[in-house]
């Protein structure tokens, strides 16, 4: 039974909300180099989001372009909310190792990153009369992911329902935690460059005086 | 090989001369004659370099009139007969000029009651002749009245301080400007009454107030509010009071509407109103900012100043001037709102101000009055203004397919000014061509007038091309299904063969 390959796997642990995780974890299925490609292609769908949207939507400042807050949006918070689940789950005797809760968690983002690309599709054939439509799908792929995301870290620790609740509200306080953590250490950085900077401008001013 | 690099010179030659002269033959009107830096604002709200709409073209004082220099010019009218009314207010009186301000037609120091007594004026502030019943308004400031008086100087009526329970008799009554309607009601702007103009009748009966600006819900004003709702009666009374800022001026337009300004240097909202009789703004939700967007910063003062627009005159086309004394600016908008123009600074040079109190038009000129340089400098507009605005009158009058060549000539002249895209993005919406249409809301960043035209331009497609699109639906459909039952029956195969090997 199950003898499926990585492709197959992507798409019954997409179309399984309950029992796709379940069974990969139980056949040790699922790839990390799929993995690593959808979270690319989500931030790929961001910038597309931005980029490539119908222009009877809405209007991007054209005047300035920066890739950094896509990277952020996306891969960036991929990778906070890893590290974040493994550490709080880790400690609340969750069974899954960083590269499981890795590769589900993107797997569950399939759903949501393919309404992304379906929307910016859309949305150069329909006109803003017809933008529920977008909507839409919009919601089904996000709501389809979240679901996908509880089980995922269901199955990937395996909790019961409600401990999966706690460990995912604990993981976005962890984000949370590290995301300040993150800002305080880059501010931190820039005084001790200007620091060091300083020390040198004074150096080099008293050598050649 | 020498003829042939001959040859090529000369082509490359006649190709520059002629390049040369298609650049010289563009004789556009350039702007370089303003001292100051002509802008407009584009899409994002910022501050881009344009053409001049208007251009100084000369100054009018009172000497030039022959009349002895002006004081204190505060306010200017044009009445019914293109006359101009000029308050001299140092001087007490009240200059009538023609409508070229080259002479002075009369000089009115003295009215008379009809029992003969004579009356002068005392600081007079502001002015307003009715076309219906050629009567004159004058804003007598230090003698606490508006007098009312025929073109011959005959008093006719007197509004003064009224005694009526809505009036506080504490307070003074001193006239900056002042209107009357249609009907004869007169609106007076005093300046220590915040709840709007003061109303009064045709016989001078006080009415009430009318158009009173609201307060701007800043924090200041939202905390207060807060501390009102706990605390007690007495502590309310010790409590600084939440008030609008009265009203600075305003004019009629022909349709009856009356367009008020407020001067002030924290308010943000109600700068500029449109009253409809009943008093109600009806430019309260069309979101624009009167006057600049960002306030100046000056550096020797450590300060930032924001527009105060001080005065505010409608034009016979309906277009909005709004005169604002920070910067010694005119904005000019059209009757929607839309800026057309910015012109004017502060400097010595003609065309700069120092302290601007007043504003009228006649057909494409523009006057200024400054009360410190106690003289008037007139604006005449330019080919771009005029093109302009042939093209904002027609569009706003729904003429937009008689729009769009002055339209296209504006955009010769300023490749920037959006408000041209717009207009013939809808001028080719109405004449069908769709992705012309599409592609100018492009250029001027606008979704909606792209939504739009795209829509026509999908419908149009659709209905073009019916025939195909239903015929490779159905053959993806039907290739689909065959494909899918195939492939089904090739891995079923696939796997009995696979089961047939392991037995």
């Amino acid at each position: 039974m199950m003898d499926l390959n990585n492709r197959q796997w992507v798409k019954h642990a997409v179309t399984h909300p309950f029992e796709g995780f379940e069974d990969m974890r139980w056949k040790k299925a699922g790839s990390m180099k799929y993995a690593i490609i959808i979270v690319l292609l989500w931030f790929v769908a961001a910038v597309f989001y931005n980029r490539l949207y119908g222009f009877q939507f809405y209007v991007s400042a054209d005047k300035m372009f920066n890739v950094i807050p896509y990277i952020v949006r996306t891969i960036v918070l991929f990778l906070t909310w890893v590290v974040g689940n493994w550490a709080v789950c880790t400690l609340l005797d969750g069974e899954g190792t960083m590269r499981n809760i890795f590769v589900y968690s993107a797997y569950a983002l399939i759903p949501y990153v393919a309404s992304i690309y379906l929307d910016v599709f859309l949305s150069h054939f329909l006109i803003r009369d017809e933008f529920v439509f977008i909507e839409a799908i919009n919601y089904i792929g996000l709501g389809w992911s979240v679901v996908l995301v509880f089980s995922a870290i269901k199955s990937v620790h395996q909790y019961s329902f409600l401990k999966t609740l706690g460990a995912i509200a604990l993981t976005i306080a962890a984000m949370l935690i590290m995301l300040f953590l993150l800002v305080l250490l880059l501010s931190l950085l820039q005084q001790v460059y200007v620091f060091v900077y300083s020390i040198y401008t004074e150096i080099a001013y008293r050598l050649k005086v | 090989m020498v003829f042939v690099q001959q040859k090529l010179k000369k082509l490359v030659v006649s190709a520059l001369a002629g390049m040369m002269t298609a650049v010289f033959s563009m004789n556009l009107a350039v702007s370089a004659e303003e001292h100051y830096d002509v802008y407009n604002y584009d899409r994002w709200s910022e501050a881009i370099p344009s053409q001049a709409g208007y251009l100084a073209s000369h100054s009018v004082s009172g000497l030039d009139l022959g009349i002895g220099d002006f004081s204190k010019p505060s306010d200017i009218f044009r009445d019914a007969y293109d006359q101009f009314f000029i308050v001299d207010t140092g001087n007490n009186r009240i200059v009538v000029t023609n409508s070229d301000l080259t002479e002075a037609v009369t000089i009115m120091e003295e009215f008379y009651y009809e029992d003969g007594t004579a009356t002068t004026l005392k600081d007079p502030e502001g002015i307003y002749v009715s076309p219906e019943t050629d009567l004159i308004y004058i804003a007598d400031y230090n003698n606490s009245r508006v007098l009312v008086c025929d073109y011959e100087g005959n008093v006719t009526m007197e509004i003064t301080k009224p005694e009526s329970d809505l009036f506080s008799q504490e307070l003074t009554f001193l006239p900056q400007r002042v209107l009357a309607d249609k009907a004869g009601n007169v609106y007076v702007v005093l300046g220590n009454i915040t709840t709007g103009a003061a109303m009064f009748n045709s016989d001078g009966e006080f009415q009430g107030y009318y158009g009173a600006n609201t307060v701007e819900a800043t924090s200041q004003v939202i905390i207060n509010h807060f501390w009102n709702l706990i605390s007690t009666e007495k502590m309310r009374s010790k409590s600084s009071r939440s008030v609008p800022t009265g009203i600075t001026s305003f004019d009629l337009d022909d349709e009856g509407f009356i367009y008020t300004c407020t001067q002030s240097t924290s308010q943000k909202t109600d700068t500029v109103k449109k009253l409809n009789p009943a008093g109600k703004n009806l430019f309260s939700n069309i979101g624009v900012t009167w006057g600049d967007f960002e306030s100046l910063y000056d550096v020797s003062t450590n300060r930032s100043y924001q527009s105060m627009i001080c005065d505010i005159e409608v034009a016979d086309d309906g277009n909005i001037n709004c005169l604002d004394l920070t910067s010694g600016r005119v904005f000019q908008y059209d009757k929607e709102g839309n800026l057309l123009f910015i012109f004017g600074s502060t400097s010595e040079q003609l065309g700069g101000f120092t302290e601007v109190s007043a504003i009228e038009s006649i057909g494409g000129k523009i006057m200024v009055a400054d009360s410190r340089k106690n003289y008037i400098t007139v604006f005449e507009e330019t080919d771009f203004g005029s093109i302009v605005h042939e093209a904002t009158n027609l569009y706003n009058g729904g003429y937009y397919e008689e729009a769009l060549d002055p339209w296209y000539k504006v955009l010769q002249y300023d490749g920037n000014y959006r408000r041209a895209f717009l207009g013939i993005s809808a001028a080719l919406l109405v004449e069908g061509d769709y992705e012309g249409s599409m592609k100018y809301a492009k250029l001027a960043d606008s979704p909606y007038r792209y939504n739009r035209a795209f829509e026509g331009w999908r419908t149009e497609f659709l209905s073009a091309h019916l025939t195909e699109i239903t015929i490779i639906i159905s053959v993806m459909a039907v290739g689909g299904i065959v494909l899918y039952f195939y492939l089904k029956k090739r891995r079923k195969t696939a796997k009995s063969r696979e089961e047939a090997e392991k037995v």
